[in-house]
């Protein structure tokens, strides 16, 4: 009797996670359908956000948020991998300790922490710099790329660290030197886990919102150089959600999160599905 | 007390009044070790788990320096230097000193980029002497037959005991002088022991063996001097056909009649 | 220059960049650190412990709300989080095993547990905020908790996972139930893990505000009442920080400076749980 309650009630707890994510779908999909309905494909690829006059399209964000993360990523994954080299291939084992904890736990630090250090000490530098507003793509790219440097550097070495030490010692024993163990053994080796690590931490860069609300600028436009200030989605939602005022407007917020949620699923499967499982077989 | 035999041929490596002692260990794992080690022949490190051999093997080419914080004493002499010697180049002295490991060890790439690897790293570049040296080396290590129409294939992809063979081929492409081998038929099926067991006594002719061996028949197969170790001390070298069948020291005639270990 | 001397000099070279990247980042990372500790350091006063937020200009204003505001979202959302994330975890690892089902349970929850915070809070304010018809506590809390689930109910299948078969088969073997041998046996083997995943999932959604923008919104002012508009220390400093007062903005980093201290501490205990209990083993 209490065996099969106890069995049920586990039961029905994971399916609820199950059930939860498909309500997200479904609540995101019928909360957006009146955006849908009126504009249509021009949702997507249309840049004019203009609240005033009920128009909404989404192609500056989707746009904003497709080049912060690509800048991002740009700037993080050769500092990522070189932290990793560092951490797994070159430090001592006391500094490997210390900063190994460190870095794991910066990557636990609030996003926002980051968001309110781009704005008060990263912009004005950047501001005096390039000259302009500071505030714009080249600021939440910059700021995004630091906010998931720690977590990206992480799990490289996570994977880095998967290279069996009778491999490495191998490469050696044939006169390698460290680099010629880091290229051609460890790199290759760990291949798959690396993209897949690298892809999650773009899968948490699109979704990020608080580290970039600041420094991007929300203003919904399709940036014409990289100094311009942008939009993103997570950064219009944090902006507008609670000033929408018509229903449609409404709908296309809702149409934002769903193509987002979209997008972030998208990315986190192929690094889970593909290469960290890959990885995991090898 | 440690009855070693005095070597009359030419010795590869001389090892002497030799200590070695871990990271953070209190006592040293090998103690006063002196062996020579006889040129162009075998020699094989028997002993019961633990007594020391892979840290003596480990030594002749200085893998534990892969790992700070250990420290040798002592000497080990190779072409009248000691090899232990702060200074000595590494790079150059592993070329000349080659291991095959425990456990197949082929790289993530291809058949061919696996037998290649040590001769581009010297610098080699040439296509038609790197084909022939890759094709030579195969040949060598007995796998040309199986692997000469799949060489761009991925070497992950072969049996455990032909990627054993392929090791060896990497090894022995880069001509060193000594080959040390860990056990190199621990983690292999009884038929690829054989090929390897066939391939070590050919190999013999050009460079000097030294092979750690948990399995008594495997060194009376293959070896000419046989070394038993204890608790970090050499005990006894000699004759493999003298040691086994005579032994000099109490210590080894309990071991090899399987009163212990 | 030989080919072994170029490779000792790329090797030098390449060693050389990426300890340099190394320190570049690290670098950026206690710059941060830096400013989060002194900013926030030269923030901190009794003041901050006793008054509720206060228009700009008071000197008697504080983050009293915000504090007591956090503590009973993350506190509502730990309650029903972790439970529900245990006993998902649970039916992973003792009853679903390797089955179909539950290795897609594992897969969604690895998903989710990346999915955009900011979305969750849309779906809350969708499902929760609009019937009700204003912001409350429990909207938050359950955002943090939809958040919190997944985390829990990894980390739990995966130590539950990690306790021998043979422990369980003893129990068995003595005629007990499986429930029991699940609550006497595997919980117990598994306590310290278990323990470390509730510390670091409470850790993980302690420092998220985007899911808590539209469901429990924000305040000013000290609340208990779950059915309102609750404070938190994230949407505080979000407000302060973006504030054009100066004293607001040093409140904004008192409280940041307070959470990841807060989360620090979570993560530290998490590991020191885990590695005394390798050293005990
Ligand atoms: N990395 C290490 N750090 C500290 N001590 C070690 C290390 N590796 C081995 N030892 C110790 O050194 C001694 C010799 O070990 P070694 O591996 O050389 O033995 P072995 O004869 O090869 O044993 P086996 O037959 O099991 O391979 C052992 O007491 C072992 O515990
Ligand atoms: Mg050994």
């Amino acid at each position: 009797m209490v065996d099969k309650l106890f069995q049920n009630l586990t039961r029905i707890s994971a399916f609820l996670i199950l059930l939860i994510v498909a309500w997200i779908f479904v609540v995101l999909f019928n909360q957006s359908t009146e955006a849908m309905q009126t504009f249509g494909l021009d949702f997507i690829t249309k840049d004019e956000w203009a609240p005033n006059v009920d128009k909404f399209g989404a192609y500056a964000a989707i746009f904003g948020s497709v080049a912060s993360t690509f800048l991002a990523m740009l700037l993080a994954i050769p500092v990522a991998i070189g932290v990793a080299i560092f951490l797994s291939e070159i430090a001592h084992d006391k500094i490997k300790g210390f900063f190994g904890v460190s870095v794991e736990l910066l990557a636990a630090i609030p996003s926002v922490i980051y968001g309110m250090w781009g704005l008060f000490y990263f912009v004005p530098i950047l501001r005096d710099l390039t000259g302009g507003m500071g505030i714009g793509l080249l600021a939440a790219g910059i700021v995004l790329s630091i906010m998931i440097l720690p977590f990206m550097a992480a799990v490289t070495r996570d994977a880095m660290n998967t290279t069996p030490d009778i491999l490495k010692e191998s490469a050696y024993a044939l006169g390698g030197t460290q680099w010629d163990v880091i290229k051609d053994v460890i790199i290759p080796y760990a291949k798959a886990g690396i993209i897949g690590s690298l892809i999650l931490a773009l899968g948490r860069a699109i979704g990020e919102t608080m580290a970039v609300t600041f420094v991007m600028g929300n203003v919904h436009k399709v940036p014409t150089s990289i100094l311009s200030p942008t939009t993103s989605i997570p950064v219009t939602l944090a902006n507008e959600f609670t000033e929408a005022d018509t229903s449609l407007y409404f709908s296309s917020l809702f149409g934002l999160a769903l193509t987002l949620l979209i997008m972030s699923f998208v990315v986190i499967a192929i690094a889970k599905f593909y290469f960290l499982r890959k990885a995991r077989r090898a | 007390m440690a009855s070693i035999i005095d070597i009359k041929e030419e010795c590869a490596l001389h090892v002497r009044n030799f200590d070695f002692t871990y990271k953070g260990a209190e006592a040293p794992s090998l103690k006063k070790i002196t062996m020579p080690i006889a040129k162009n022949s075998i020699t094989a490190l028997i002993g019961p788990s633990g007594c020391g051999k892979t840290t003596l093997l480990r030594s002749f080419n200085r893998m534990h320096d892969l790992y700070p914080g250990n420290k040798y004493e002592g000497e080990i002499l190779f072409d009248g230097r000691n090899i232990l010697d702060p200074k000595e180049d590494l790079i150059h002295l592993r070329t000349r000193i080659g291991m095959i490991f425990q456990k197949p060890t082929a790289f993530p790439m291809s058949i061919y980029d696996n037998v290649a690897y040590g001769m581009r790293l010297q610098g080699i570049k040439n296509k038609t002497e790197l084909n022939d040296r890759v094709e030579k080396a195969l040949k060598d290590a007995a796998i040309w037959k199986e692997v000469s129409d799949r060489l761009k294939h991925d070497a992950n992809g072969l049996s455990g005991g032909q990627q054993q063979r392929l090791c060896i081929a990497r090894a022995i492409a880069v001509e060193p002088e000594v080959l040390l081998f860990d056990e190199p038929t621990s983690a292999l099926d009884p038929i690829s022991t054989q090929g390897i067991e066939k391939l070590i006594i050919e190999l013999k002719d050009r460079v000097s063996i030294i092979i750690v061996t948990h399995n008594m028949q495997q060194a009376a197969r293959v070896s000419d001097y046989t070394g038993f170790m204890y608790l970090g001390d050499l005990i006894e070298l000699g004759y493999t056909e003298e040691l086994f069948v005579t032994p000099k020291e109490k210590l080894t005639q309990e071991y090899i009649t399987g009163k212990f270990g | 220059m030989t080919a072994v001397q170029k490779r000792i000099f790329i090797n030098k070279l390449a060693l050389v960049f990426s300890t340099l990247s190394a320190v570049i980042a690290l670098a950026f990372l206690f710059w941060i650190l830096g400013v989060l500790v002194m900013k926030g350091v030269s923030a901190l006063n009794w003041n901050i412990f006793i008054y509720e937020g206060a228009p700009p200009g008071y000197a008697e204003s504080g983050l009293k709300h915000a504090l007591v505001g956090q503590l009973i979202l993350v506190g509502m959302a730990t309650g029903v989080g972790v439970p529900l994330g245990i006993l998902a975890g649970t039916y992973l690892s003792e009853y679903g095993k390797n089955s179909k089902l539950a290795n897609t349970i594992r897969d969604i929850s690895d998903i989710m547990m990346s999915a955009p915070s900011i979305v969750i809070g849309a779906f809350v304010y969708a499902v929760v905020v609009i019937p009700m018809g204003h912001f409350s506590a429990w909207a938050g809390a359950i955002a943090l908790a939809i958040m919190m689930m997944p985390i829990i109910l990894r980390t739990t299948d995966d130590m539950l996972q990690l306790v021998p078969g043979t422990l369980r088969e003893a129990a068995f073997a003595l005629g007990a139930p499986k429930y029991k041998v699940i609550m006497d046996v595997v919980y117990r083997g598994a306590k310290a893990g278990i323990l470390t995943g509730v510390l670091l999932g409470v850790a993980r959604v302690a420092g998220e505000t985007a899911p808590l923008l539209f469901t429990s919104f924000n305040d000013n002012f000290f609340t208990t009442d779950l059915n309102q508009a609750m404070p938190s220390l994230t949407v505080t400093m979000f407000n302060y920080a973006t504030s054009p007062y100066e004293d607001w903005q040093q409140l904004g980093w008192a409280a940041a400076f307070i959470l990841s201290m807060f989360i620090l501490g979570l993560n530290i205990l998490g590991r020191l749980i885990l590695l005394t209990r390798k050293k005990g083993k």
